[in-house]
């Protein structure tokens, strides 16, 4: 397993692409949180001029035990930056052919397939521990409360947040397998997670059906969680079915590429 | 002589195209055996089947007696048709993943640069190389992990003279350390040069196996030649340990029977009172055999 680990790092250590997407996804992450304050100051003040009777400002987004109910979910849209490198790995090994000359120098498929998946949770990892010193130091630049019991209560989102964004970057990685093409395989994953998927669900009323689709169950684990601003329920745990329908498809893409790697001529 | 390798009945067929049909080979330990065949006659087809990377339709393969498929593959340094390295990363990087592959260490990467001539050019990324150097990369991955057994598929192409007289040489000197060589080539100067035992494909078929020796010593061409032309001629007419004979400008070429020799003709001439002004043993080429044994097939 060190010897995967260390095969893939050497396989990013000096690509370009990988450190330009990497370094665009946080830098979009950071200025997203850090500027989610300045942007409730600036509603107040065109509240303040309209006359309008509540004070965006004050809403406390980053108090904790919230703050990781909030971050988590607004990073969660981000995810699709790290599923163009995920993509972008996977084709190139498959268009330079070292996916093929990778296995006939001693890796098996499993360990190729391994060797994505580390690459996979690697930035997973990254990503949620990049979540973690947000929600830590967000919440404790803006935060009231600094209850130890408030600050871990709802840190349930996080590891929520990493299944969530294992769960779609091993998604891409499905795809990027399936279609072979760079290009192609990103046009496919935006047209299917921005409307083919939408569509289709939109037209369905029952919310169980809806949510045993991979995109709308990965969406799931972390609930739309501003509404309670305005004194709406909010589903704030995870529930378990989520979880569930989240593993079980985490299980089939994985099968279904190696059953794609056993079966095709590479 | 032990088996490296045992290939029996394999078939892959693409749709309706058969790229190899009902293969039987064995390539012996330390044999330089070259598998020959024009273009499109399934010799990429033949090896990415026994690297594990093409699925055969049909047939089974063992590389040492053993069915440890992975483990062989480490053993085994090769390449296939074009290069494929990260085209990002420089020569020692790309190597560097394959040691990992191959679960070997570094220590070796700078020599086997130095065998293919690419030391100086090896931090300097791939993507920067020529056709030539890409395939002494290639050729330079394959020595890696001190191979048991390399398969090289057309390692000389798009290689200058130079080049092509450079990984002739790596070649040969593997096979010198004992090593097993399987090599692809459509190129029968190159088989016959560098190889033992060569197979030849036709259409996905293997339609002859043999040694290169033997093939070479077959039959003797010689050239012969004499003040007095047609004395000559009239001479070797008589002569009858030869097959055929023909004219050819100020020369007479004769292809003697199967293991007659040289001699033989000079000791009858030197009978007959015939002064050869010239005698040469033309190297009968495989590329006539070749070209034969493709005519006998059809
Ligand atoms: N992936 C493929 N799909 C369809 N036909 C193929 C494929 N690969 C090879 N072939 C066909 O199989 C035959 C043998 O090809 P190949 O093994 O590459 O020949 P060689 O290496 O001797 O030039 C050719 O007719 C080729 O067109
Ligand atoms: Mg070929």
């Amino acid at each position: 397993m060190k010897r995967i680990i260390r095969i893939e790092l050497l396989k990013v250590q000096s690509y370009s692409t990988f450190w330009i997407l990497t370094s665009l996804y946080f830098l979009i992450l950071l200025s997203i949180f850090f500027s989610g304050k300045f942007f409730l100051d600036f509603l107040a003040r065109k509240g303040e001029s309209l006359g309008d009777i509540i004070d965006p400002s004050g809403i406390p987004i980053y108090d904790f035990p919230d703050v990781w109910h909030n971050i988590t979910y607004v990073a969660g849209f981000l995810k699709f930056i790290l599923a163009i490198y995920v993509i972008i790995s996977i084709t190139n090994e498959i268009n330079y052919g070292t996916i093929r000359q990778n296995i006939m120098n001693g890796l098996s498929r499993w360990d190729f397939l391994l060797s994505k998946l580390v690459l996979v949770c690697f930035l997973s990892i990254i990503s949620t521990l990049f979540i973690i010193a947000a929600g830590f130091i967000l919440g404790f630049i803006y935060s009231g409360n600094r209850e130890i019991t408030d600050i871990i209560t709802y840190m349930e989102f996080i590891p929520a947040y990493l299944l969530q964004i294992t769960a779609y970057l091993i998604f891409a990685l499905f795809i990027g397998l399936l279609i072979k093409r760079t290009g192609l395989s990103m046009g496919l994953l935006f047209l299917y997670t921005l409307i083919v998927e939408p569509i289709i669900t939109f037209r369905i009323k029952t919310d169980w059906i809806k949510g045993l689709f991979p995109l709308k169950a990965i969406n799931n684990l972390i609930r739309f969680p501003f509404k309670k601003y305005a004194l709406r329920e909010v589903q704030d745990y995870i529930a378990w079915d989520d979880t569930l329908i989240v593993s079980v498809y985490i299980i089939i893409f994985i099968s279904l590429m190696y059953l794609i790697l056993k079966k095709r001529d590479l | 002589m032990e088996h490296v390798l045992s290939i029996n009945n394999i078939t892959k067929n693409y749709g309706r195209i058969t790229a190899v049909s009902n293969m039987s080979l064995d390539v012996s330990e330390g044999s330089v055996f070259g598998i020959l065949g024009p273009n499109g006659s399934g010799k990429t087809t033949t090896l990415g089947i026994i690297l594990d990377v093409i699925n055969p339709t049909d047939g089974t393969f063992n590389w040492f007696r053993n069915f440890t498929r992975k483990e062989n593959r480490q053993k085994i340094g090769s390449t296939l048709e074009t290069p494929a390295f990260y085209p990002y990363l420089t020569g020692v990087q790309n190597l560097k993943i394959i040691a990992d592959i191959k679960r070997i260490n570094y220590d070796n990467i700078d020599k086997v640069l130095k065998d293919v001539g690419l030391y100086e050019r090896k931090d300097y990324k791939y993507k920067t190389y020529s056709l030539g150097m890409k395939q002494r990369l290639a050729v330079a991955s394959a020595l890696l992990c001190d191979p048991k057994v390399m398969v090289l598929d057309e390692p000389t192409n798009g290689l200058d003279p130079q080049g092509i007289a450079e990984i002739r040489e790596v070649i040969k000197d593997i096979s010198k350390k004992g090593k097993t060589v399987i090599l692809a080539s459509h190129l029968l100067d190159e088989v016959q040069k560098v190889c033992t035992d060569f197979a030849v494909l036709n259409f996905g078929r293997l339609i002859y196996s043999g040694k290169v020796d033997e093939v070479s010593q077959e039959q003797q061409i010689v050239e012969v030649s004499s003040q007095n032309l047609t004395e000559l001629e009239k001479a070797i007419n008589k002569f009858s340990l030869k097959k055929s004979y023909d004219n050819e400008k100020d020369k007479i070429i004769v292809t003697l029977d199967r293991n007659m020799s040289v001699t033989d003709l000079n000791k009858y001439l030197v009978e007959s009172g015939i002064i050869v002004t010239h005698l040469v043993v033309r190297k009968r080429s495989l590329e006539q055999k070749f070209l034969d044994i493709l005519n006998e097939s059809e």
